[in-house]
């Protein structure tokens, strides 16, 4: 149980953590060097190369807390809670760049900061899904009923997800498809393409890298109240 | 002791159907705490949307979201209520207590809430009709199909998250929190649905919109039922 | 009839349960004292299987509550020094509702039967809103005793209670103790506690301090352990 001098990250963790600065370089040099400017939107188009990513690893982190919450209830096991909480804050964040990145886009290109349109409308509302799940773990009265509640609403944020998408997108519609952007341009450019492609790749480690370290500081934060009732 | 297995699903969630709607019957505590706070909110309406634009825009367009809201509101209200006379004696952990499929005392207390919500709404669709000014008998069938079968879904989700709410020791703010975002595909094919039939198109256009909300009236019972335990457990 | 094992339960940094053993026999009769903060109530919920144990094991009448979730929860009984009872409805309603909800064959039955157990045969339609606390506190033992469990859990159950009630329920707690039902009594009172019971615990910060028999146990010795570890005797804190 507790040892005495601190353990050591996995192999894998100091890998991924060794890895993901120089890849950040190289994407940004990619994206901001690398792909040429497009020709309609000038240099905000860029933005893209953050916004697509954030959101792609938003919903995919939404998933993982859907595995987390399911395999809580299911086995009760700890582990599944700090996977849980590490998906619910990193789906949290990335939903936070998607909306700030997506009118900083909106705005010269379709002359509005905002529109209810299917993406950025399910990106809010499930920001704020997790921002009250969050809320809810905090409200707890102790650390499990914290670790039920955030998992039951982790559960139905994430089946939720795929239907409010679904719904909005029939409701409205007119986000840009993602290998056209703007008008104008008929295909990606290849450099564009790789640009995309690195970036794409940089966000997904960086996820897990960061998933990897919130789950360690989960189970530390865990181990800590264990010593410390010990020692009560 | 006396021999005998713990009480079948569909008799303990009659026993908590029955509970819930006598008390209800008695007080009337929920129903009129939710119609005197939705007559309320579409008075409110009303002077938000005054006379020339209500006109200008048309009830087909307006009423669909005024509706829509005010049935959110108003059954937030109501479903806070529900678990709130559960804690008052702490009748909830006799409850936690009880040798039952916890499941059953989820339906059970769903099944009320929507009784409840479905008789404020046969109040509330009349008063619209008069208050916006349009022909709520010509569209009646459609509009008890479509107001049914979203009220279903909203309750099974509010019910869970009420509960949740009522756990925390928190109220109607924090279940608005929750439930709103959860079930806004359940308010856009609403406002949707009600869109279409006032304007005289009927359900046909709104059906892929029906057939998604048949689909989450299934989906959240299940995850409903299947969760509900957690939430009694201290 | 009940066993717990190393028992302890911790809500994030506070052990609220550290390692408790104990062991009640059938028809037993344990009265459990201890300071506020001391892991009484923890301890009935770990035993009703309302709250799961961070470790170690409870057996009832052999049965893991982990495992046979209801079979373990028909086995008790329990009043609290809330009632547990809808205001709203008759007491007659009250007793209904709960006998059907722990699966009575004949409710009906078992609940006229009560009424007239508790002394209440007449009161039965008036709204439990309008019954004194000594009358609620009837109901609410009809409401523990409709499935006929085996170990009847009492917390606290004489708070607030006039001497007429008192009287009523100390007379009953020890009929049933003679019909042999196992009885599980956690309360503040040492006199009633030793008086009721066959043997005591002790409960201080989750750990099980001390425990004796009670004929063996004179009042005065046992006050003096409760004011040793902060509990006035006699005065729920």
């Amino acid at each position: 149980m507790p040892s005495a001098r601190p353990s050591r990250l996995p192999a894998v963790t100091i890998l991924l953590v060794t890895t993901v600065a120089p890849l950040m370089v190289g994407a940004l040099y990619l994206i901001f060097q690398y792909a040429p400017e497009e020709r309609v939107m000038g240099a905000v188009q860029r933005i893209f190369y953050f916004h697509v990513p954030s959101a792609m690893v938003a919903f995919a982190s939404t998933f993982v807390l859907l595995l987390g919450s399911v395999g809580f209830l299911w086995t009760g096991r700890r582990g599944f809670d700090y996977l849980a909480i590490a998906a619910t804050e990193l789906a949290f964040v990335f939903c936070t760049l998607v909306i700030v990145t997506g009118p900083i886009w909106a705005k010269p290109a379709w002359g509005t900061w905002w529109t209810w349109e299917a993406k950025l409308t399910t990106t809010l509302v499930l920001w704020l899904l997790l921002a009250a799940s969050m809320m809810v773990r905090g409200q707890a009265d102790n650390r499990e009923q914290g670790a039920r509640f955030g998992a039951i609403l982790g559960v139905v944020a994430a089946l939720d997800v795929p239907v409010i998408y679904k719904a909005v997108d029939w409701w409205r519609g007119q986000h840009p498809v993602v290998f056209r952007p703007g008008a104008g341009s008929s295909a990606l450019d290849p450099r564009m393409r790789t640009a995309f492609l690195v970036a794409m790749g940089t966000f997904f480690v960086l996820y897990t890298v960061l998933l990897l370290l919130r789950y360690r500081v989960a189970a530390v934060e865990d181990r800590v109240r264990d010593l410390d009732e010990r020692l009560a | 002791m006396r021999e005998g297995a713990p009480p079948g699903f569909l008799r303990a969630t009659g026993a908590v159907l029955l509970k819930d709607l006598t008390l209800e019957w008695r007080t009337l505590d929920a129903l009129s705490a939710m119609g005197l706070f939705s007559l309320v909110v579409m008075v409110v309406f009303s002077f938000a949307f005054d006379r020339s634009l209500q006109q200008q825009i048309g009830s087909a367009r307006l009423v669909p979201g005024v509706l829509w809201v005010t049935i959110a509101f108003a059954s937030i209200v109501g479903l806070t209520r529900s678990f709130h006379l559960e804690h008052h004696r702490d009748s909830i952990t006799a409850l936690a207590l009880a040798p039952v499929d916890r499941a059953a005392i989820f339906a059970g207390k769903a099944g009320a809430n929507l009784a409840q919500v479905l008789v404020l709404e046969a109040v509330l669709l009349p008063l619209s009709a008069v208050l916006f000014d349009f022909d709520l008998v010509a569209v009646g069938a459609e509009m008890l199909l479509l107001v049914v079968l979203h009220t279903v879904a909203l309750v099974e989700i509010g019910t869970l998250f009420a509960a949740i709410a009522a756990r925390l020791g928190r109220g109607e703010a924090l279940l608005a929190t929750l439930l709103l975002p959860a079930s806004t595909p359940v308010f856009l094919s609403a406002v949707l649905s009600t869109h279409h039939v006032l304007a005289g198109e009927g359900l046909a256009p709104a059906r892929r919109w029906l057939l998604v909300t048949a689909g989450l009236d299934v989906l959240y019972f299940f995850v409903a039922m299947l969760t509900f335990e957690f939430v009694l457990d201290e | 009839m009940l066993e717990a094992s190393a028992l302890t339960r911790r809500f994030g940094a506070r052990v609220a349960l550290d390692r408790l053993d104990l062991t009640v026999a059938k028809g037993e009769a344990i009265a459990i004292f201890g300071p506020n903060g001391a892991g009484k109530s923890t301890l009935c919920r770990l035993l009703t299987s309302t709250l799961k144990p961070t470790s170690g094991s409870i057996r009832v009448a052999g049965q893991d509550p982990r495992r046979q979730e209801l079979a373990v929860k028909r086995m008790f009984g329990v009043v609290s020094h809330h009632t547990f009872l809808y205001d709203g409805l008759s007491a007659r309603e009250n007793l209904l509702f709960f006998a059907r909800l722990s699966g009575v064959r004949q409710p009906a039955a078992r609940v006229e039967e009560l009424l007239r157990t508790v002394g209440l045969p007449d009161r039965g339609d008036d709204a439990v809103r309008g019954f004194s606390r000594g009358m609620q506190q009837r109901v609410a033992l009809a409401r523990a005793l409709l499935h006929e469990p085996e170990i009847l859990l009492l917390d606290e159950p004489f708070t607030g209670l006039d001497p007429q009630a008192t009287r009523w329920l100390t007379t009953t707690i020890a009929e049933l103790h003679g019909g042999g039902t196992t009885i599980l009594m956690v309360t503040h009172d040492p006199a009633r506690g030793l008086s009721l019971t066959d043997r005591w615990i002790l409960l201080s910060r989750g750990r099980l301090t001390a425990s004796g028999d009670s004929a063996a146990t004179s009042r005065e010795m046992l006050e003096e352990r409760l004011s040793a570890v902060g509990t006035v005797p006699g005065v729920a804190p």
